[in-house]
């Protein structure tokens, strides 16, 4: 009898342990995995430091969608984001997606390089179950896309 | 007579019904009334025929294009094809709960008149349970809230055509019913979990009566993850098929859940432990799915604004709400009623594993359900929107899955109570030795990723326990009965599918495990831009582009790249494309997938020449093994079938025919 008791609380205090590891990996890990999700606006009035990654939402404003080729083979394309209000400069590498249109709204994540322009990682398409067009000052809404 | 009156009239009809059938079926059960049981049968029979009507009716007004019908003219075009105008049924809000409600009449017809057989008392009581959930669905369907045939006046030439994301792969047939029969088929549990709350039954008789339900909504839910997971990867084109997307974590919840209560489950059929901490895990289980509709259907996942503007927003949320409040205070009040029968075994017992790995699971569940609600309470007090990157998921999920990979090899191979030293030898000799040959297939594959190359380890170890349980067992059905070993093999299944079903899913969960390990630690990706004739190449793969044509559909135009691929014995077409649909502002990228067991060769059209079509630009993935993933989910898909189906019917012919013959209870 005395041998089952102690089993069972080393069951208990292995479980214990477990959620005390994971509570803390857990804890920790929430704080460096936030990505804010913002409008240039908001993104200008938190003065987010350049390295950290965000989500930027607007639009792509008229007429700023460009093909740049640096090196042969090393094309980057930039355009301007927008939230009405306030514009962004974004610079990403590759070919144009063609999910990407200029007046339409557009999400990238990427951060923002000591100049002010901001550094795209991914461009993501904004699917959202039923279609409303983006409206000034407000970000769209969006789901992953292409990384 | 319009579709759409007679699909509402037949809603407002099946409310009422569902009405009288929840206070005939509680009457029933307290005055143990036979006749009112009977009407109350009835009701749940009438109830599931008007919600067939209702739902053939929705799916008649799509295939017609009646766009007098708001859902219609929302979710459906002219040029929509008929595939996708009858499948638009779960394209939205309201159909999806269309659909949900007329699985939920179905589940209660069936404790209606096969469970109000077996064990009438228990099972009257569950029916009160299943119907007064299924009358607040039908509030939700017969009144403006989320209601299907609302209409709209004028009615509109043409309506606004599917979501472009729904109408673009065949697999959305399959993918959102799936999940809605296993988020569903769960609340069968929880009604006879509650109803022996309610009527102090202390046994495990509502354990046993819904086991065969339990392991098929749980089937379901894991088939329905696994074609969600293939859905994301071949429509999304992104090249994953997992994203920790808040709508993949209400899924996977859930199934968290409910795999830890197939295993605990057993713990307290053979040990007659764990009594509250099943019935916990049955109400968490359902609690989820309500959760998960909840995060889906409400928009509050987009932003927590949205959640005000949607008016089944607050009613799901009011009724996770009361469920979670009647479940927990029908927990403590019958407390007492609920001991266990004994201690628990050693730390080396099957019962402690199972408990262990239950810690486990409940341990991922709870992360996930933080990383998934985080950003909603952040939204909520800061006003700042926010989302957790896969980062968080990705670095506590995988440690856990480690875990419970290497538990799940260990458990089955346990006997009961404690294990000796000489069975721990006779067990795991081989085990170890095939962890040690998976871990030496990684390397000599090149999968050197610490991740990866533990789980092909435990992969190997697990395997080895499976085989070498399929092995004694047909070894001794040699020696007793002198079957041939096909024979035997087949009697096992037969005989003790619930045990050999259980290790078929195992070997699924494996396969799943590796192919996720595969393709994560060495998909290779490039990017060219190419003018006809040219080719990139990467991992073995040639690909050529031939040509970049516009091609018109009525519901679609496209932009598509004819692709040739040689190599590594290949000789295929691929046709990458950029797809527009008139409801959309953004083109939706279809890739073009040449799937092998080896590897997959993913391919995406990113850009293209807008004006001359004279250059391409296309992405190209090789992604190694992940055809598994989906082939391991039909495993695990099977395991269930097997495990759920021949074995449980017997006993439930044997348990009818038991009480037919005794004398009420």
């Amino acid at each position: 009898m005395l041998e089952r008791i102690g089993a069972r609380r080393v069951l208990l205090i292995a479980a214990l342990a477990v959620a005390v590891l994971v509570g803390t990996v857990a804890a920790t890990n929430l704080q460096s995995a936030t990505i804010y999700y913002l409008t240039p606006s908001e993104a200008k009035a938190r003065n987010i430091p350049s390295k950290q990654i965000i989500r930027l939402g607007g639009q792509v404003k008229a007429e700023t969608l460009k093909t740049s080729f640096g090196s042969p083979g090393q094309a980057t394309f930039t355009f301007v984001i927008t939230d009405g209000v306030e514009d962004v400069f974004v610079i990403a590498d590759g070919a144009i997606p063609g999910i990407l249109r200029e007046g339409a709204g557009a999400v990238v994540e990427g951060s923002y390089l000591p100049d002010g322009t901001f550094h795209a990682d991914q461009v993501i398409a904004k699917h959202d179950e039923v279609y409303t067009a983006p409206t000034a000052g407000a970000t769209p809404l969006h789901r992953t896309g292409f990384p | 007579m319009s579709a759409g009156d007679l699909g509402g009239a037949a809603l407002r009809a099946a409310l009422f019904l569902s009405l009288w059938g929840t206070l005939a079926a509680v009457y029933a059960a307290w005055r143990r009334d036979a006749r009112v049981l009977q009407s109350a049968r009835l009701a749940a029979g009438v109830v599931l025929g008007l919600l067939l009507v209702a739902a053939v009716s929705m799916m008649f007004a799509l295939a017609t294009h009646d766009f007098s019908i708001l859902y219609v003219a929302e979710n459906n075009a002219r040029e929509t094809p008929l595939f996708y105008s009858i499948i638009s049924l779960w394209a939205a809000l309201e159909g999806s709960i269309l659909l949900w409600t007329t699985i939920l009449a179905g589940a209660t017809a069936f404790v209606a008149f096969r469970g109000t057989l077996a064990i009438p008392r228990l099972a009257t009581t569950a029916l009160a349970v299943m119907f007064a959930m299924l009358t607040f669905f039908l509030l939700l369907v017969a009144t403006p809230a989320a209601d299907p045939f609302a209409r709209l006046v004028p009615a509109p030439d043409n309506g606004n055509g599917p979501n472009a994301l729904l109408q673009n792969h065949p697999l959305m047939a399959l993918h959102p019913p799936l999940l809605y029969l296993g988020y569903v088929l769960t609340s069968v549990p929880f009604a006879y979990a509650i109803a022996s709350l309610i009527i102090g039954e202390g046994g495990d008789r509502w354990l046993v009566a819904t086991r065969r339900f339990a392991l098929i909504s749980w089937g379901l839910l894991g088939v329905g993850i696994v074609a969600g997971a293939w859905w994301s990867y071949a429509v999304l084109g992104w090249g994953g098929y997992w994203a920790w997307d808040p709508v993949e974590n209400a899924a996977i919840m859930p199934w968290l859940t409910s795999t830890a209560y197939l295993h605990s489950v057993m713990v307290e059929e053979k040990r007659r432990l764990l009594r509250s901490w099943n019935l916990a895990l049955v109400i968490a289980t359902f609690a989820l799915t309500i959760l998960g509709t909840f995060l889906t259907r409400s928009g509050v996942v987009n932003s927590v604004h949205s959640f005000s503007l949607s008016a089944i927003g607050p009613l799901l949320l009011g009724y996770l709400v009361a469920i979670l409040v009647l479940s927990v205070g029908l927990l403590l009040w019958r407390s007492a009623r609920l001991r266990d029968a004994g201690p628990i075994g050693t730390p080396l017992s099957r019962e402690a594993i199972f408990l262990f790995q239950n810690v486990l699971f409940m341990a991922a569940t709870l992360t996930v359900l933080l990383g998934t609600l985080y950003p909603l309470v952040a939204e909520a007090i800061s006003g700042a929107q926010l989302s957790i990157g896969g980062p968080y998921f990705d670095r506590i999920e995988v440690p856990l899955a480690l875990a419970l990979l290497f538990l799940m090899g260990v458990g089955p191979q346990l006997p009961w109570h404690g294990a000796s030293r000489a069975t721990l030898e006779r067990q795991f000799t081989a085990p170890i030795v095939a962890a040690a040959g998976g871990a030496v297939a990684a390397l000599i594959t090149g999968t050197t990723a610490l991740a990866a190359l533990l789980t092909y380890a435990l992969g190997g170890f697990v395997l080895a326990t499976v085989v070498q349980e399929f092995v004694r067992g047909v070894r001794a059905r040699r020696a007793l009965h002198g079957e041939s070993s096909l024979a035997a093999l087949a009697n096992l299944f037969r005989r003790s599918g619930r045990r050999y079903g259980g290790y078929v899913v195992h070997v699924g969960i494996v396969l799943v495990a590796l192919a996720i390990a595969t393709s994560q630690a060495r998909t290779v990706d490039a990017e060219k831009t190419l003018a006809p004739g040219e080719t990139v190449e990467l991992a073995g793969y040639t690909v050529r582009l031939d040509a970049v044509r516009a091609v018109s559909e009525p519901q679609r135009d496209s932009i598509v790249a004819d692709l040739a691929v040689s190599g590594n014995g290949a000789s295929d077409h691929l046709r990458p494309a950029l797809v527009q649909y008139p409801n959309s502002a953004q083109a939706v990228g279809s890739p073009g997938i040449g799937a092998g067991l080896r590897d997959d060769l993913y391919t995406i059209l990113a850009a293209y020449d807008q004006r001359t079509l004279s250059w391409a630009t296309i992405r190209v993935r090789v992604i190694p093994g992940v055809s598994w993933l989906w082939l391991g989910g039909a495993v695990v898909g099977i395991g269930a079938l097997i495990a759920g189906l021949p074995a449980s019917r017997r006993r439930a012919v044997r348990m009818a025919v038991a009480e037919a013959a005794a004398p009420a209870e």
